[in-house]
């Protein structure tokens, strides 16, 4: 095994976490001199980050979404105080199902690992560079090795436990999942897709759902308690009307809501959703979007593309990539991951909050398309449903190396968009969290040359007039 | 013996053309975790999709991509360029991400009139297995419908035994090649093994019992090293052949077109279908399945150990998830139980990877060499769990 090189205050969670309680202390009300002040003072990885979130346009939202996240943290070190198990969950597990628990906190790979990437002077590669130390395969994926990696350390903040729903959607993040439990010899705790649409699937998929239910009351000592379920719930409730809200929001031309909002959606669903502070987050994105749509108000003078993301976007860049998009005319309508379908939970009983949050778990990102009896076809269907829905005019998958089965799956969902809803698709090729890979300029140029040279030539007409 | 398959030139052999001259049909599958006894119980030839290394990928880049795994591309090539025509279906198992992706492009550029999909839980649970035991019952009808036979409980359970005297052959085959002085190759085992994936299973069984008779009475291999290979789902005889010229002789494998296609394969229950649901999903020592480490790594210690290996070479194709995450802790494992470990990554089919390969095979017999020189016989093995 690699000789331990990372001293325990250099844990990502630990780092990361620091830094939030930092940038968690920034006023709203700020001159634009005191922001570029601020900006001036951060280290590069990090001022790249606070550059996009203090945006004018979505700084309100951005410092809304730096607080929830430093809440969220805040919940992880506080249970880990307290006693509670700190639960180590994929992107593609809700959250809310351990904020049910009374006695446990989720955390989120993914989150975390992008926390590292967009928060850390360095981007989290020392962490990454571990986990290849230890002979870890350098087609891991990024999303999920990063954080880990920094676990791996065993210098960090480790999780007591990890649930992993990744089995049958993703194998690299399920196999990451098993090692990180087996080396950590803490509890591993599955929830398997069934890749099957068929009643009997969805009947076993739910099956396999309440026996992890169990699983985790086991491992927790505590039983499900209805009556915090439904607290629970009723939130998860407020959140997804919200998200529906925000959803139609963007069907405006041009779209009112800012491209950062992507990933500050997905940001507070895999993480906060079931909260209070998760509710505040997505409240606070609808108004900003009502008030830009009210005032007319778009970042470039012409909105010149309506991009759908297939899958990831990329994230060590945000300024670089969100908020350059924007101001280049291109609308990021959202990705695979905002397509998380939340849906109202019925909170008459236990069953039906379980039941619900079943189904919820079953229409994750991820798990719904790649977990379906045809990942080209559920993929295909979902990205052409949001396509029409929104009225893109483009997509643009991003080809995160590590993404095999979309990788699979692509050439199938490009063909068949382009036959289907006549909407070209750019097939890009990197790394969503490392910039070794490809640079965020060169992501720039590719972007530029296929919005000029085929997306302006093949504009559809608007589906609502802002 | 020249009926054996070894490139991908062979894969339309004449054993097939005969059976499709006399009206036999055919089905491709591809993972270990397809029970092969439904078919041959409908009178099927099960033909296990192979590509034998074949170097050219062109027209599966064209659907999968650089990422995904080149035994995947490569089978898939072989599938779009009408090697494959003559299978009169496809049988997709969630094997891993990149044998799905291969066959969702298959399928959706060839459209074979039959094409099904079995799916195979990823644990073994009471609930995981009444699960397969319907997915194996919705098979069989599948079969039944679509080629108009019948599948009678007879005829599976013959089929079973069948396979069950299959099984017990290739281990009396194993026994030649983990033997003191071994008569056999592991490049022959892995042609063996290839071939009879894609004949009928009492064909296969009067060719393994000749072989068997042959090699027991054939001379002992030369052996510098004994070797034990493991990994990936590979076909390629030419790598196991090519590391078997440097000397070290594969006395004994944890491969899918090896031993975990056929050890352990037991099943209990008189009911056929629950017969096999145990016999496949109870004993898949495959990364696929989940939370069951500990099982894979015990059955391929007792394999290294019953063939007393002096090394064990651990390979995987780029970007194989499922392996290239399990090499960190086996790697680990072998190397505490006193077994020298090389990680060979590779890229499956490609010349350009050869003459890397074979440096890095010497250089491991040449530590192995130097290692056998400074330990005594008696302490080289440690049991497993030290």
């Amino acid at each position: 095994m690699a000789v331990q090189a990372i001293r325990p205050y250099e844990g990502l969670i630990n780092r990361v976490h620091d830094i939030f309680s930092i940038v968690d202390k920034l006023p709203y009300r700020m001159s634009e001199e005191e922001v570029e002040g601020i900006l001036h003072v951060l280290p590069s990885d990090l001022r790249k980050t606070m550059q996009a979130f203090l945006a004018p346009r979505v700084r309100k939202n951005g410092l809304d979404f730096v607080r929830m996240i430093k809440a969220w943290l805040d919940g992880a070190h506080e249970a880990k105080r307290t006693g509670k198990k700190v639960i180590l969950v994929p992107f593609n597990f809700p959250p809310e199902i351990v904020h049910c628990f009374e006695s446990a906190w989720p955390v989120t790979s993914e989150v975390l690992s992008t926390l590292g990437v967009t928060a850390l002077e360095g981007q989290g590669e020392r962490y990454w560079d571990y986990a290849m130390g230890l002979g870890l395969p350098d087609f891991s994926c990024s999303a999920n090795m990063i954080e880990v990696g920094s676990c791996l350390t065993e210098s960090d903040f480790t999780p007591d436990a990890v649930i992993s729903d990744c089995f049958a959607s993703c194998d690299i993040n399920s196999k990451t999942h098993e090692f990180l439990a087996r080396y950590l010899d803490i509890p591993l705790i599955f929830l398997e897709k069934t890749v099957d649409n068929s009643e009997r699937g969805v009947r076993q998929y739910y099956r396999y759902f309440m026996a992890m239910i169990e699983e985790i009351e086991e491992l927790l000592g505590e039983k499900l308690d209805p009556e915090r379920m439904r607290q629970v719930v009723e939130y998860a409730n407020q959140a997804s009307e919200l998200y529906w809200e925000l959803w139609d929001l963007h069907k405006f031309v041009p779209c009112p809501v800012p491209n950062a909002f992507s990933i500050m959606t997905y940001g507070v669903r895999y993480t906060m959703w079931g909260t209070e502070e998760a509710v505040k987050v997505m409240r606070s994105m609808v108004e900003t979007s009502k008030e830009r749509l009210k005032a007319k108000e778009y970042p470039a003078p012409e909105e010149v593309a309506r991009s759908m993301w297939t899958y990831t976007s990329y994230y060590f860049d945000m300024a670089g990539f969100f908020n350059w998009m924007e101001e280049n005319g291109i609308t990021h309508l959202g990705d695979g991951l905002d397509l998380v379908f939340p849906q109202a939970i019925d909170t008459s009983s236990r069953e039906s909050m379980l039941t619900g949050m079943a189904e919820i778990a079953r229409n994750m990102p991820m798990t719904r398309q790649m977990g379906a009896s045809s990942m080209s076809v559920q993929w295909l269907e979902d990205i052409t449903w949001a396509v029409n829905e929104l009225g893109a005019d483009c997509c643009i998958y991003c080809g995160h190396h590590s993404c095999k089965q979309t990788w699979s799956s692509a050439a199938v969902v490009r063909n068949e968009l382009l036959k289907r809803a006549g909407i070209p698709t750019l097939i890009l090729q990197g790394d969503s969290w490392i910039r070794r890979m490809t640079p965020i300029e060169t992501l720039q140029e590719l972007i530029e040359e296929f919005v000029n040279n085929v997306v302006r030539k093949k504009r559809r007409r608007p589906s609502r007039e802002g | 013996m020249s009926v054996l398959q070894c490139r991908s030139t062979d894969i339309y052999t004449d054993y097939l053309r005969d059976w499709k001259e006399k009206g036999g049909r055919v089905l491709g599958y591809a993972c270990v975790a397809t029970p092969v006894e439904i078919m041959e119980a409908a009178g099927i030839l099960p033909y296990r999709i192979k590509a034998f290394g074949h170097p050219d990928t062109e027209l599966g880049d064209s659907y999968l991509a650089r990422f995904n795994c080149r035994f995947c591309r490569s089978c898939l090539q072989l599938g779009l360029d009408g090697t494959y025509d003559f299978l009169d279906g496809l049988v997709e198992t969630n094997g891993c991400d990149h044998l799905r992706g291969m066959f969702e492009n298959w399928q959706y550029v060839k459209k074979h009139g039959f094409f099904h999909y079995l799916k195979v839980p990823h644990f073994v649970r009471e609930d995981s297995l009444e699960y397969f035991v319907e997915e194996l019952g919705i098979f069989r009808l599948a079969i039944e419908e679509h080629f108009e036979v019948e599948i009678t409980d007879d005829a599976m359970r013959e089929a079973i035994g069948t396979m069950n005297q299959v099984y017990a052959r290739l281990k009396d085959l194993y026994a030649l090649r983990e033997q003191g002085k071994p008569v056999v190759s592991g490049a022959e085992v892995m042609q063996v093994i290839c071939t009879g994936s894609s004949m009928r299973a009492t064909d296969f069984l009067a060719l393994l019992d000749k072989m068997v008779e042959e090699k027991a009475r054939g001379p002992a291999l030369p052996c510098k090293a004994r070797l034990m290979l493991l990994g990936s789902a590979t076909d390629e005889v030419d790598l196991v052949a090519d590391i078997e010229a440097q000397g070290g002789l594969v006395v004994t494998d944890a491969l899918c077109y090896g031993s975990r296609s056929f050890w352990g394969r037991e099943g209990k229950a008189e009911e056929p279908l629950r017969n096999l649901a145990e016999k496949y999903l109870g004993n898949l020592f495959c990364p696929r399945m989940f939370t069951e480490y500990e099982r894979r790594r015990d059955f391929i210690l007792e394999r290294a150990e019953q063939a007393r290996v002096d090394g064990a070479i651990i390979t995987y194709n780029k970007f194989c998830d499922l392996h290239g995450v399990e090499a960190v802790s086996l790697r680990n494992d072998l190397e505490n139980n006193g077994i020298p470990v090389l990680v060979l990554e590779k890229d499956y089919g490609s010349q350009a990877d050869t003459g890397r390969i074979k440096t890095r095979v010497q250089a491991f017999l040449e530590r192995i060499e130097g290692g056998s020189r400074s330990k005594s016989e008696a302490t080289h093995w440690r049991s497993k769990g030290e």
